[in-house]
């Protein structure tokens, strides 16, 4: 056997540099060879779907006859589930590498790390935000499919109103998704991460509410608030963010878990 | 060739590689002994810029191994305790390698060739041995052909047979004007193994020599690894004939008598 390796001489002669499209290239293989994502993807789908089915249903024979409004608004509340399973796979992209030990073959193949956690998040993004909208639409299409005909009113993918609230939240589940990667890379443990990613998403919220107005004032700047009252809501609830202020500070979020992260990549040993 | 300089790496107060100097020439085989906690894992992971030393550095061929410009290309590496996605098949886990590189596909199956695994190539590496791990992490080191090769204990959990292999491959790379570091606490392995000998003991260097030169001194290999390193030898049997007599009053027994 071993003369099947090739016979050999001096240092490598190869040309260039390796850049970001070999790097998103092993990213690329790497994110779509393991079952999990798959899983985790299908998952999020699935909750927003099932959510969209039941709440069709459920407002089917319901008194008063629902608005059209209330049916968009609760068809995209499987969201609340679906944003921790793909900020789930954000965190397990990241947190995974260590746990399996993985994390020292891909900076020894790559020693420029920022470049890995770039190449990580453009993979990961051009997955998780297809995947966000695909299940918004799905759970806003399984909703309207769900009434028809019943007494309930159809909304209109032609009216702003409705496609916002739609689009945005599956905007708002890929920038999840990139939240959990950032928190993962920065705390390098799948326990560690989603339980930040879960103190970030959710906990402040019933924290803040203690605190009446004055907390209701920050509350509304937590994602899983934005989510409920700014973003997958026909009419944003007044007083909180406009739909795409909310999308803003959730994109600050992102960039913020994600700066940390590359920060303490870079920093620390593997 | 790999030139190691003034490197300290320190761990909270414990100093785990001490102002290490040595180079590691091609075509021979390098082992680099040491007992356990001497600081071989680590001194490994400086060279591969997987941690940042405190002071000091290593270059290959000339240069950082940051600045390399294709580093699987140039740096083949084995590192210990397994770097896989038990979840992920050992040809997906080379493909991602080889494209992090620009190595050609067709490489991943000629080094499951070289290690045998090409049966077990769709298999997801969670189920296999610590052979056939082993093994992967070898196909991994030999992806892209490289000038220098490390190999952090590349015999743990091969069977006779693939000790052996190992032996023979080692040999062969060398042969080809490789630079080829083998770390392992076996010195019987070693002396089997290696042309020259890097002995390491709490993070500091206790011989540089060639294999023959370290057995003269006494009366096999083994009894001059073990005089080089017994006083830095961490964790020791209480039975054990070698006694430091230095530090005698960490002894237990002698405590309770």
């Amino acid at each position: 056997m071993t003369s099947a390796t090739t016979t050999r001489r001096g240092p490598a002669t190869a040309s260039g540099h390796y850049r970001f499209g070999q790097v998103a290239r092993m990213e690329w293989i790497k994110l779509r060879s393991v079952r999990s994502t798959g899983w985790l993807l299908v998952f999020v789908v699935l909750a927003m779907i099932g959510t969209g089915i039941g709440v069709g249903a459920g407002y089917r024979s319901h008194l008063p006859v629902a608005t059209a409004a209330q049916i968009v608004n609760n068809s995209l509340g499987g969201a609340a589930l679906a944003q921790l399973l793909i900020g789930a796979l954000g965190v397990l992209i990241a947190t995974s590498e260590y746990s399996s030990g993985i994390i020292r073959a891909t900076l020894a193949a790559i020693p420029h790390r920022g470049l890995v956690l770039v190449a990580k998040l453009v993979t990961f993004g051009a997955v998780a935000f297809p995947v966000g909208e695909l299940a918004a639409f799905a759970a806003y299409a399984a909703g309207q499919a769900t009434i028809a005909g019943s007494p309930v009113p159809h909304a209109s993918l032609g009216d702003p109103a409705v496609l916002r609230p739609v689009l945005l939240t599956g905007a708002y589940l890929g920038l999840i998704g990139l939240i959990g990667l950032g928190l993962g890379t920065a705390t390098r443990h799948t326990g560690g991460g989603i339980g930040a990613l879960f103190g970030v998403l959710v906990v402040p919220m019933f924290v803040l509410v203690i605190f009446g107005p004055a907390g209701l004032a920050a509350a509304k700047f937590v994602p899983m608030f934005i989510l409920a009252n700014s973003v997958a809501v026909v009419t944003p609830v007044p007083g909180c963010l406009s739909a795409w202020a909310g999308i803003g500070v959730l994109c600050l979020y992102a960039a913020v878990a994600l700066g940390l992260g590359g920060r303490l990549l870079v920093r620390r040993d593997a | 060739m790999i030139e190691v300089r003034g490197l300290v790496k320190r761990y909270g107060t414990t100093l785990a590689v001490d102002r290490l100097s040595f180079d590691v020439r091609p075509g021979i085989v390098t082992g680099f002994l040491g007992p356990n906690g001497s600081g071989k894992s680590t001194t490994v992971r400086l060279i591969l810029g997987l941690a940042a030393p405190d002071a000091g550095g290593v270059r290959i061929d000339g240069r950082r191994y940051r600045d390399l410009a294709w580093p699987l290309r140039e740096v083949g590496a084995l590192l210990e305790g397994g770097v896989y996605h038990p979840g992920r098949t050992a040809r997906a886990h080379l493909l991602a390698l080889a494209a992090s590189n620009g190595i050609r596909r067709s490489r991943v199956d000629e080094v499951l060739g070289i290690v045998g695994l090409t049966d077990v190539a769709g298999r997801r590496v969670g189920k296999f041995s610590l052979g056939m791990a082993q093994r992967l992490g070898i196909a991994a080191a030999l992806l892209g052909n490289p000038g220098v090769l490390l190999l952090d204990e590349p015999v743990n959990g091969l069977d006779p047979e693939g000790i052996r292999w190992i032996r023979d491959l080692l040999k062969s790379l060398a042969g080809q004007g490789r630079v080829v570091f083998v770390s392992s606490h076996l010195i019987s392995e070693m002396a089997l193994t290696a042309d020259h000998l890097v002995v390491i003991g709490q993070g500091r260097l206790l011989a540089d020599t060639s294999v023959r030169e370290l057995a003269a001194r006494s009366d096999s290999l083994e009894d001059s690894f073990l005089q080089l390193t017994v006083s830095s030898t961490e964790y020791r049997g209480t039975g054990a004939p070698l006694t430091d007599p230095t530090d005698g009053n960490h002894d237990p027994m002698a405590r309770s008598a």
